[in-house]
């Protein structure tokens, strides 16, 4: 029997008062809205930290409070701030210095604050399609209204999706501050990686120019050393979570992903990974489904999360967002060409290439874990993902994992529709249900 | 064979008809593929339905794509390549090659940047691809047949409007130049065209090349691309760079040669083709609207023909503001030749048919209102346009002799018998809202079909205007179909809405999503007033975005049905921060516009 949410429909909630806050402000003065969005950001980076959420798991608290430590960074520092896409490998920030942030990482707060709606208006007031991902259109909204001031640089890659191509380069002419473009091409091959390696030359040369100083090679192999262990044990873990519940939730997820490609290459990210793989060989088995997930986490819907936060009964045990880089196969490149290596990781991301490649990855994600289902979320303006969720959907099904297709925004919580979601949501839990217990009792 | 191959046979077929290669990109080669004696066929996404695309991929594609994944998976197409022009073309090549129907698809990874390592890169894809496709084929590479197929650039015309943006299909191009009446040049990527000529020494290259003395068979175990003489390789290496250099699309990384498609000596304006979820070109014409040299109008369609016949007011309105409105001035003195109008008649009709109401006025020579009529339409637009007519007529006590001109505006204006001339009403509210409040700058007018923003001069002439998109989002059809699904009648939707006390967010993006949120807002008892102003303020925030890409400004003027709904006028003046004006005659503005301008033409 499925747990029944808290609530029908989305009515008023005691953070929408604070979104109406940072709207006003906007509305009035952009300094105010910024001020209104740090405080809460500094709060919640002062709680995870001081008042952790005692019943998470210790791999859980750790992500949150570096996630909420380098955002909030990110933002009381701008001079020292990169505004990256999120799958562009970072470690020739981090050895510099610097402070990688992404479209993903303000814009999901902003939704956790309640504070996106204005931001969202903002952006297709500047004529942005109100059709584009929403988390983009956070970011476009935040830097047009004025609240995000300029970083020191832009940074960004082709994989995984068209957004991508659009934003840094807009963000780029608004601000007058320097943007450096990725191109990964398709196919995934050696070849491929070394040409991506030559553009992260390039990409670190514009660093230096940027930030002022010169990169350290030795610190930036170091990253990349660190980076390739910290994947190792996030592949490690796939085999551990099978059968175990870990007591996670929906934000969570977004914030591991975050973590794992902006923090990748950090000292405290290698410990996230080698916590979770402790948390986990000391987890209670699961007893109740393992969901696969695919793609963006909306972490702030009731008609989800009301079944999949800290609850025994259900969880998703994986999502390829996190888990979208090799780190179970031979690298081609060590970290003493460590160019070479941070190409090799965005080239062989399952989100580069064709569709087969990310379903190969969710297979394997669901067969290691062993997963009860995958749900693919269908997030507004990603067509990256849309395009291919049918193709998800029919190969895994294929493969034994019964797979729904959610359609929704993790950006944005006004366009989503509660009712429909949570009828989609509970039918398939309830389909997953029926499917174990005929398989317990055969 | 690569991971961006499949085929599935061989199959040569000596002296039968020249095998077609569908493509979708002016990036694809279809002179490289010309050499194998291939002809390459631009896949228009002109479809009935999307439903295999629907069922296959998803509905949150762009209608290109959708149409494309249609296209190519109908019988006549077995041979495809495509390029990765965006996430939507990838997805596109996932689903035909899951799909299995055709005999050779390939995509080819075009590369965003154009420097020299990315021209490397390009011009190996482009020999991978040749390898593959003689593979396939069994045909050999012939460079003479390639360079046949290189045509020389399309010289300008002169007084052109430039169709830029998405994907046009031949079907928009004829609509556009219909409508605004002026040539247009194709500068979107069905207009393929390679920047620079083969250089002369690949001629040479050629005949030697077909000199079969030359030829040497290929070694035993290898595929015969037609590398004899070098051909290939030669042809690549100026190839790859040319088909590189084009006018770069908007998924380039550096698109700043793009900037000479507008404002160009001999372009009158630039008609905006945009697509829902296409978003290249979404940001492109959002960085044009803020140019503000070169005149410009948007049009949005699902890439199908179906949504194309929706342009006409918008294309038409265009016209008139690139031309200046001449047509009426030539119906004047063709009415009085043809002895419609006696001697001395001085007085004009002005006919507005809208999907709601049809409005009609007398004007006579001092521009002061004889008459006027407001009828619904009802189902019959040109019965309403008789009755309107005949009831001003006869309220003014006049007689058709004594009209010197009758001018229709409105959507139903080309389908009024006897009209002397008709004009669009973007160029009629104007004039009419000019008339009713000289001071004004911008009109917003919300009708039931559409909403509409129009940017005036001091002289009540338009100086730029945006229309909604597809969607009724936004309209007054979006508020009657919102009072009904509160089972209210529309006067009390109106009424209540004002006794609002908290706010309530309601999604801007589609009236079905809206309609879901209300219900949804209902079952959890939320107030009707507050539902209502959620309502009212979606709307206002949507018009708002339209104010904003024509730089809007006030004194506003608010016109059409909902400007007779309070909650509506307060919202927008909330949403614009200055006062929204209406006026007790602004459901007459399209008609009294038709009028003015009819006596302009007499003057």
């Amino acid at each position: 029997m499925a747990r029944r949410a808290s609530r029908g429909t989305r009515g008023r909630e005691p953070l929408d008062l604070y979104g109406d806050v940072v709207g006003a402000a906007l509305a009035r003065r952009p300094s105010l809205a910024r001020d209104a969005l740090r405080a809460g950001f500094d709060f919640t980076a002062w709680r995870v930290s001081h008042l952790p959420d005692k019943d998470a798991p210790l791999s859980s608290q750790h992500a949150a409070e570096l996630f909420f430590t380098r955002l909030t960074g990110a933002l009381d520092h701008p001079e020292s701030t990169a505004v990256t896409s999120l799958f562009l490998p970072t470690e020739v920030f981090q050895a510099l210095g610097a402070s990688p942030v992404c479209a993903e990482a303000l814009a999901g707060t902003c939704a956790g604050a309640h504070a996106e709606a204005p931001f969202v208006a903002a952006a297709e007031g500047a004529g942005i399609p109100e059709t584009y991902c929403s988390y983009h259109k956070v970011l476009m909204g935040m830097a047009t209204s004025g609240v995000l001031p300029p970083p020191r640089m832009l940074a960004s890659c082709s994989v995984a999706c068209d957004a991508n191509n659009l934003t840094f380069k807009t963000l780029a002419d608004l601000w007058g501050v320097p943007h450096f473009y990725v191109d990964v091409p398709y196919e995934v091959t050696r070849a491929s990686a070394l040409y991506v390696a030559e553009q992260f030359r390039g990409l670190a040369r514009a660093a230096e120019e940027c930030f002022g100083h010169r990169l350290d090679e030795a610190e930036l192999s170091a990253c990349v050393a660190r980076s390739q262990r910290t994947l190792a044990l996030f592949d490690r873990s796939v085999d551990l979570r099978r059968g175990r519940y870990l007591a996670g939730d929906l934000m969570g997820h977004l914030m591991g992903a975050v973590n794992a490609q902006l923090a990748l290459g950090t000292t405290a990210e290698q410990l996230v990974a080698t916590q979770l793989c402790c948390d986990l060989k000391a987890a209670p088995v699961s007893r109740g489904l393992d969901l696969v997930w695919v793609h963006t986490a909306p972490f702030f819907l009731a008609p989800l999360t009301s079944h999949l936060d800290r609850n025994p009964d259900a969880q998703v045990i994986a999502t390829d967002m996190e888990l979208c880089c090799p780190g179970g196969e031979a690298p081609w490149f060590g970290p003493d060409q460590p160019f070479e290596a941070m190409a090799e990781r965005i080239v062989r991301n399952c989100y580069n290439g064709p569709a087969e490649r990310r379903v190969a990855r969710v297979r394997e994600l669901a067969r290691r874990s062993g997963a009860d289902g995958v749900v693919v979320f269908s997030h507004w303006g990603c067509k990256h993902t849309a395009g291919a969720s049918q193709i998800i959907r029919a190969e895994l099904e294929e493969a034994g994992f019964p797979t729904l297709v959610l359609d929704g925004d993790g950006g944005e919580r006004q366009n989503n529709m509660d009712g429909q979601m949570r009828t989609r949501f509970e039918a398939f839990l309830e389909l997953l249900r029926t499917r174990r217990e005929e398989r317990d009792d055969s | 064979m690569t991971p961006s191959t499949s085929t599935t046979s061989t199959t040569t077929t000596a002296g039968a008809e020249p095998r077609t290669v569908f493509y979708a990109c002016k990036y694809t080669p279809v002179e490289l593929l010309a050499g194998f004696g291939s002809q390459a066929r631009l896949a228009e996404a002109d479809v009935a339905s999307f439903d295999h695309a629907d069922a296959l991929a998803h509905p949150n594609l762009c209608g290109y794509g959708k149409g494309l994944i249609e296209r190519l998976l109908a019988p006549d197409v077995h041979e495809v390549v495509l390029v990765t022009c965006c996430d939507v073309i990838k997805r596109c090549y996932d689903v035909l090659r899951r799909q299995g129907k055709l005999d050779f698809v390939y995509l080819l990874d075009l590369p965003h940047k154009r420097g020299e390592a990315e021209r490397r890169l390009f011009r190996a894809r482009l020999e991978d691809l040749a390898e593959a496709y003689a593979a396939y084929s069994g045909e050999t590479f012939d460079v003479g047949r390639a360079l046949a197929a290189c045509k020389p650039p399309v010289p300008r015309t002169d007084e052109r409007v430039t169709l830029l943006g998405a994907h046009a299909t031949s079907a928009l191009l004829r609509t556009v130049s219909r409508d605004v009446g002026i040539a247009v040049e194709n500068a979107t990527c069905t207009n393929r065209q390679l920047l620079v000529s083969p250089p002369p020494q690949l001629a040479r290259v050629a005949a030697a090349g077909n000199c079969e003395a030359c030829e040497a068979p290929a070694a035993p175990g290898q595929v015969d691309v037609g590398r004899t003489g070098g051909t290939l390789d030669t042809f690549l290496d100026w190839y790859a760079e040319a088909l590189l250099d084009q006018m770069p699309c908007m998924r380039m990384d550096d698109v700043s040669q793009r900037k000479a498609l507008r404002d160009e000596r001999g372009e009158l304006g630039v008609v905006y083709h945009t697509m829902k979820f296409c978003d290249y070109y979404g940001f492109e014409y959002a960085e044009a609207t803020q140019d503000g040299g070169t005149p410009m109008v948007k049009i949005e369609t699902d890439g199908t023909s179906q949504s194309a016949g929706q342009l006409k007011t918008r294309l038409a309105a265009f016209g008139e503001t690139l031309r200046g409105v001449s047509r009426a001035r030539s119906a004047a003195g063709e009415r009085r030749e043809r002895g419609g109008a006696k001697d001395g008649a001085s007085y004009v009709l002005g006919i507005d048919s809208g999907s709601t109401s049809t409005d009609a006025v007398v004007m006579d020579a001092e521009r002061n209102l004889v008459a006027t009529v407001i009828l619904p339409t009802g189902a019959k637009a040109t019965e309403a346009a008789a009755r309107a007519r005949q009831e001003v007529l006869e309220r003014a006590h006049l007689g058709e002799e004594d009209l010197a001109l009758e001018v229709s505006t409105g959507y139903g204006r080309e389908a009024i018998p006897g009209m002397d001339a008709s004009i669009t009403e973007i160029t009629c509210h104007a004039r009419g809202a000019h008339y009713l409040m000289p001071e004004v700058k911008t009109v917003i007018d919300i009708g039931g079909q559409d909403s509409k923003v129009i940017h005036l001069d001091e002289a009540g002439d338009v100086i730029n205007f945006v229309m909604n998109d597809k969607c009724a989002a936004g309209t007054g059809r979006f508020l009657e179909m919102m009072a009904r699904t509160l089972e209210m009648p529309l006067a009390d939707f109106c009424a209540k809405g004002l006794e609002w006390k908290h706010d309530v967010k309601i999604s801007s993006m589609c009236t079905v999503f809206a309609e879901s949120e209300v219900v949804s807002l209902v079952a959890n008892d939320t107030p009707t007033p507050d539902i209502i102003h959620g309502l009212d303020e979606s709307v206002a925030r949507k018009t708002a975005t339209l104010a904003k890409r024509v730089s809007a400004e006030p004194p506003y003027l608010m016109t059409g049905g909902v400007a007779n709904n309070e909650g509506v006028v307060k919202a927008l003046e909330a949403v614009l921060g200055a006062p929204v004006a209406t006026h007790p005659d602004s459901q007459l503005c399209g008609a009294i516009g038709a009028a003015l301008l009819g006596l302009e033409s007499l003057a």
